[in-house]
């Protein structure tokens, strides 16, 4: 599905990410872990094709991502505000991507049905901008957009942070729901390594933009990333 | 001193903002531009004297200056209240300090008034106070004349930014402001009623009584008075904020777009943009009275003997909103890029939709121009060879060279005189979209015919029209060329 070869970032001669070989397949739950500027945004932003590697390439379903549009059918993605376009309300917004995605208003609405309980009925309705909506509300926007076009690949950068609790198990329930009805393949980054390790089934610590640990879960993998990050 | 700090603190905030440095250029232009606006009104303070003298026997040249005093204040609350920037100070990280309130207010209600732009007048009133009203009064009734001003500029400012607290620059507020502007007019043209007699009886008296300086100053402290009572009203900044911030959500019916398809809701989506921000929406009202420009430039023997002149005008006219906006092309939606390049669309589709918007600009202004084909079928072939040349020529030149603008560009921002974004690349792209046709039609009219000046452009913007496809596609390839450049240059703030 995502295949990833001799990838590497430098700014300024600094490499901030290097990542030799990495294969993600189909329906793979694929957790993302590491301390602030170890590399995990950069990643993410190199795989949805936003900064160009100086190195090696990104190749979604054997298409490399390099200016080239047709992985943009198939991902949906939020990493951070940038992605949700602030000035128009919630429903707008969601009818936008969605006709992107050629949904009709029915499917639309089936869909923001379906998310009810995520939202948490202070989402839709309101009249209010999504600039004026509060972090935790304009993340839940963001993640259900990202779902809207049926998408095989799910990227998210932090999703669980700035929820409220209720909302935390809400979406970790739905992203376990999503990998076992759909077999959807997901790339999700956390600083919350209970979250990430009961979301995901394999889960990769990035130091300083290296690869130092691959693990598939069990019940020491929490153990063991905690002692790992231990100081 | 408390007050001292927060000047400083002030003062910090503008020089360690990170688009200081980086717009240096810009600033430099910008300087030059005062300098020399700056040389041209000390120039007309020195020769005032010499104009007002001439224009008028039976009224001295100080007379005649305060008979034009009220109509300065309205003209000059009235800019004020479109131009002038709320003096934004960010109250709530101070307001939990020990710092009272009263200080604060006070500190954001009079530091414009330590703002250089205010006192550029002066540049004319104070050679013309030394020069004129010391020769025909004496030196006292000079220096009255010139705090008579001041006053002015004083309590025009605090009102200004009364009425803008108070009342938020909406449309409705704008055009009832146009409108009793140019009701005052008509009365006096019509001779019902004469704001100029009653402008110098009143400024003459303030300026010849010992003590009538008094009044004036008492206006100043009543504006500031209810500068004051606004805030002791509305205490919270989300009260006054609210304001300033007014009915945003215009929902405007937009569903005829959908019919075509992503194109359709990409325009869409801009037409909202457009909408729902400050600084794209005083653009948009500015954009009204740059359409009368045509009146100055139209009925001036000076302008209609020069071609390149002439073509200049109508292709800014034709072409206002695409020049506009145009030069934010790409830019304006940096905020958003991110999404817009991870969301299913296309490049191309993305272009086109962009494309498509500055046509439906350049067609609405063309349309809105036609009343100027009064003047005659001269203005209707410039105004048709300009609209095509922009149509085919100007629209991809903008599309290709807005790929160079990277900045970040805020526009919750308000309004007239903000340069945010705005770098030398922004001047440089008025080279080849207005200079180099002007050129063309000046030489080739010179040396051959205005008609074969005319039919080069048109013949050129047709090619334009007919070669759409391929020229798109080098705007596209351009765009992928530097699509890293623009979404990391839009993810950086200011």
């Amino acid at each position: 599905m995502i295949q990833v070869t001799d990838l590497q970032k430098a700014y300024n001669g600094v490499t901030v990410l290097n990542i030799p070989a990495l294969t993600i397949s189909k329906g793979e739950s694929f957790g993302l872990v590491g301390n602030n500027g170890a590399g995990k945004t950069t990643f993410f932003r190199l795989i949805l094709d936003l900064i160009e590697p100086t190195t090696g390439e990104v190749k979604i379903d054997d298409q490399c991502v390099m200016r080239n549009d047709a992985w943009k059918t198939s991902t949906g993605s939020f990493l951070d505000e940038g992605f949700l376009i602030d000035f128009l309300t919630p429903e707008e917004y969601f009818g936008f991507v969605g006709k992107l995605h050629h949904k009709s208003e029915g499917d639309i609405a089936v869909f923001l049905d379906a998310m009810k309980d995520f939202f948490n009925d202070e989402i839709l309705g309101s009249k209010k901008l999504i600039r004026d909506l509060s972090k935790g509300n304009q993340k839940k926007i963001g993640i259900a957009a990202a779902l809207i076009g049926d998408p095989n690949i799910l990227i998210l950068d932090e999703p669980f942070t700035a929820l409220d609790p209720s909302s935390q198990i809400r979406l970790k329930r739905f992203l376990t729901d999503l990998q076992t009805r759909f077999n959807m393949t997901m790339l999700i980054s956390s600083h919350d390594l209970n979250h990430i390790t009961e979301v995901c089934k394999r889960i990769v610590v990035l130091e300083k933009g290296k690869m130092v640990k691959d693990l598939n879960t069990d019940s020491d993998t929490l153990k063991e990333l905690e002692a790992y990050f231990a100081v | 001193m408390l007050i001292l700090n927060l000047i400083t603190q002030e003062w910090k905030k503008s020089y360690r903002a990170q688009g200081f440095y980086k717009n240096l250029a810009v600033s430099i232009m910008l300087g030059f531009f005062a300098l020399y606006m700056a040389g041209i009104f000390l120039f007309l303070g020195f020769s005032l004297n010499e104009i007002l003298e001439k224009a008028n026997n039976k009224l001295n040249p100080m007379e005649l200056f305060n008979g034009a005093m009220l109509y300065l204040m309205l003209f000059g609350l009235a800019i004020r209240f479109f131009m002038q920037q709320l003096n934004t100070f960010d109250l709530p990280p101070y307001q939990v300090l020990p710092i009272k309130r009263s200080l604060l207010i006070n500190f954001l209600l009079l530091k414009p008034l330590t703002n250089p732009v205010n006192y550029f007048l002066l540049l004319v009133v104070v050679p013309f106070s030394i020069k004129s009203v010391i020769g025909y009064y004496s030196a006292l009734v000079a220096l009255r004349f010139v705090l008579s001003f001041i006053f002015m500029v004083w309590f025009n400012s605090l009102m200004a930014s009364f009425l803008k607290r108070k009342f938020g620059s909406g449309l409705l507020t704008s055009i009832l402001i146009f409108v009793i502007l140019v009701g005052i007019f008509e009365l006096e043209y019509l001779k019902i009623f004469s704001l100029f007699n009653l402008s110098k009886t009143i400024y003459n008296f303030y300026v010849l009584t010992p003590l009538g300086l008094v009044i004036p100053f008492l206006g100043v402290g009543a504006a500031f008075a209810l500068n004051k009572w606004f805030f002791s009203q509305n205490y919270y900044p989300e009260n006054f904020n609210r304001k300033i911030k007014g009915d945003k959500t215009v929902t405007a019916n937009l569903s005829f777009l959908n019919r075509f398809g992503i194109i359709g809701e990409l325009i869409s989506l801009e037409i909202k943009l457009i909408l729902r921000h400050k600084r794209t929406k005083s653009i948009l009202y500015m954009s009204g009275f740059f359409l009368l420009y045509g009146l100055i430039f139209y009925t001036q023997k000076a302008y209609t003997n020069s071609n390149g002149m002439l073509f200049f005008v109508a292709m800014f006219m034709t072409g206002l909103l695409m020049l506009m906006f145009g030069q934010w092309l790409i830019s304006w939606d940096s905020s958003h890029f991110d999404s817009l390049m991870t969301q299913n669309i296309p490049i191309r589709t993305y272009l086109n939709a962009n494309y498509y918007l500055m046509i439906a600009f350049n067609i609405i202004c063309f349309v809105l121009t036609t009343p100027y084909f009064f003047f005659g079928m001269r203005i209707v072939y410039i105004h048709l060879a300009a609209f095509i040349f922009n149509v085919g020529v100007n629209v991809y030149l903008l599309m290709y060279l807005a790929t160079y603008n990277t900045r970040r560009i805020d526009l919750s921002k308000s309004s007239a005189m903000n340069y945010q974004g705005t770098t030398f690349k922004s001047f440089l792209i008025v080279v080849p979209i207005m200079l180099l046709p002007m050129l063309i039609v000046g030489t080739i009219s010179t040396f051959f015919s205005p008609a074969a000046a005319l039919w080069t452009l048109t013949l050129l913007g047709i090619t334009g029209i007919l070669f759409r496809k391929q020229l798109i596609s080098i705007c596209v390839n351009q765009f992928n060329r530097r699509k890293y450049k623009l979404a990391e240059g839009f993810r950086e703030g200011e």
